[in-house]
């Protein structure tokens, strides 16, 4: 009786920083939600309690007059065109160094992943000069392909430690069927390794449609920015404006899509999260 | 493969070069340029450029601000490594170790500040901060020690302390689920020989579990020292912009102040350098300290 008592009272124990933390996590986010749709007055009166209606006109103002909409709109295009550029360069150096013997190929594949711990803020003082020569500065095409680099050893590194499991037989009996070795890359390789693209393209989307700091430098006109640029304007001017409903209900905006991913991919973002930190 | 040198040359060359040329032009170029303009007085227009050798590093020693900056990088690397560890470790072995039926739900629950945007982070704390709405400050009142309350990211003392709390936060999930990866590896033998041995949970978590999941740790604190000193600047930039009286600068951040707002570029380059070196030697004077044999029962 005496040894069944003690592992329940410290499964119990337990529990308590453990549901504390959960609320520490959910009670910002939730209370976030439910800003988003309280009148400024609501805000002011009762901070942290409930709504007494529901009230969407933060998200028609934040979507109408505080460029939320084209906030949105530009972070789907740099997201978007992020994955795919990433995609495009990153699977067949994957593929020539997980499979093609050649001279040379380790010190490459070291020189990617090394790209990943090294502090990229110097390269943004010559990169603001280079898309400028490029004419690529404040440039939505621009900021996609810098995202895409910034990406590629990520990428490059997923997709090669996937493509390591592929058996080689699928790829030698292509070859004696007439297969080229291009059409090995597109017409075995690829669709083989959707797995690895799967979660390597949710990462960089999340990752693309977070980013906030390369945007802060590489953008500047206000038809261009980015959401988290857009909610970072309209939160330096909530001190004056008191605009904090809006706020919140552009903070809900930004936030929803990685809610969903989330939902849909909850394995493979944490897999795919501790997989790329484990690399060191 | 039934294919001529050539050929697979070829292919070679379609899979690996233009992928190259593309990192080399935005990666490897911008990385060693940064290197070149830290010895350039040069505010921006290609005709004011001008060569100064070493005089950036110099004003860099004499600078008032930037040895600060180093302080304020440092203070937060050891309080998100020892804050994100303690927590982490405890959670990941609370999680694995007693059987609790709900351990899927706080997995998923811990784990997802780690894929929230900092823009959202950052914002969301300001809010939790604010002096007149805030929570912390509202909590304190509603506790009955009101005289705690203070305007925490105004407050020259307590504005970079104040930051920690929100890195912490949207840090631990990621290194939890590290751990628990080790800690699954862990084989159940050597709990059933411990106990056998009579020793008791806290001495099988010292003498077992820590040793075993060592790797797991020390990857883990190099990731958080890492991103620490390449990435704490965000937060940053975003929760305070470096003030109050710069109380809340860190290495990048008064990197982007001087190099996009002064326009001080040469300068910039020459505080990139340093975030270069300095994280460098960090990592390297880590992973010396972490040297330790790989444990074998």
């Amino acid at each position: 009786m005496k040894k069944n008592l003690k592992p329940a009272l410290i499964r119990t124990g337990i529990r308590i920083p453990l549901i504390l933390w959960t609320i520490a996590v959910l009670y910002p986010i939730i209370w976030m939600f439910i800003g988003s749709f309280k009148s400024n007055a609501e805000i002011y009166a009762n901070p942290w309690g409930l709504p007494e209606t529901l009230n969407i006109q933060n998200f028609v103002d934040a979507w109408s007059s505080y460029n939320i909409d084209s906030g949105v709109f530009n972070s789907v295009i740099v997201t978007v065109l992020g994955m795919f550029l990433t995609l495009v360069l990153a699977l067949p150096t994957a593929y020539a160094i997980e499979r093609i013997r050649f001279k040379g190929s380790g010190i490459l594949f070291t020189i990617y992943i090394s790209a990943m711990m090294i502090p990229m803020v110097l390269g943004w003082i010559p990169l603001f000069f280079l898309l400028m020569e490029f004419n690529l500065l404040d440039s939505l095409i621009g900021l996609s392909i810098v995202y895409a680099i910034s990406q590629l050893p990520f990428s490059i590194f997923v997709l090669t430690s996937f493509m390591g499991t592929i058996p080689k037989e699928l790829e030698e009996s292509a070859s004696i069927d007439g297969l080229s070795p291009y059409g090995i890359l597109l017409r075995i390789i690829t669709p083989l390794s959707t797995t690895a693209i799967i979660t390597v393209s949710i990462m960089n989307a999340i990752h693309f449609w977070n980013e906030y700091f390369m945007a802060l430098i590489f953008l500047q006109s206000r038809e261009n920015y980015t959401l988290g640029l857009a909610i970072d304007f309209i939160s330096s001017e909530a001190q004056y404006t008191n605009a904090w409903g809006t706020l919140f209900a552009s903070l809900t905006i930004a936030i929803i899509p990685v809610i969903v991913l989330y939902a849909i991919f909850q394995k493979r973002i944490a897999k795919g999260m501790t997989e790329g930190a484990i690399k060191g | 493969m039934v294919q001529s040198k050539k050929q697979k040359y070829l292919f070679l060359a379609f899979c690996l070069v233009p992928t190259f040329i593309l990192f080399s032009i935005f990666t490897l170029y911008p990385l060693f340029s940064g290197l070149y303009y830290s010895f350039f007085d040069w505010s921006g227009s290609s005709s004011s450029r001008e060569f100064i050798g070493f005089d950036n590093y110099q004003q860099l020693l004499k600078d008032k601000i930037f040895p600060r900056t180093i302080l304020h990088d440092y203070f937060l690397v050891i309080t998100k490594v020892f804050g994100i560890m303690i927590l982490a470790i405890f959670f990941a072995v609370a999680l694995t170790q007693l059987k609790i039926k709900e351990a899927p739900f706080y997995r998923v629950v811990f784990f997802f500040p780690n894929i929230m945007s900092v823009v959202v982070i950052g914002i969301l704390w300001t809010f939790i901060y604010n002096p007149s709405l805030g929570l912390v400050n509202s909590g304190l009142e509603f506790m009955g020690l009101g005289e705690w309350a203070r305007p925490w990211l105004g407050d020259e003392d307590w504005a970079l302390p104040s930051l920690v709390l929100p890195s912490i936060w949207a840090g631990i999930g990621l290194f939890m689920l590290m751990l628990i990866g080790g800690i699954s590896n862990v084989s159940k033998s050597y709990y059933e020989a411990a106990e056998i041995d009579g020793a008791n949970e806290w001495q099988q978590f010292w003498k077992v579990t820590l040793p075993l999941v060592w790797p797991q740790i020390k990857i883990s604190i190099l990731y958080i020292v890492i991103t620490t000193l390449n990435g704490s600047f965000i937060i940053v930039q975003i929760m305070t912009g470096g003030g109050p009286n710069n109380a809340t600068h860190v290495m990048g951040s008064y990197l982007y102040q001087q190099a996009f707002v002064q326009f001080n570029f040469g300068y910039g380059a020459t505080i990139g350098v340093m975030i270069l070196i300095l994280s460098l030697i960090t990592v390297l004077v880590l992973q010396f300290f972490m040297r330790r044999e790989k444990v074998h029962y």
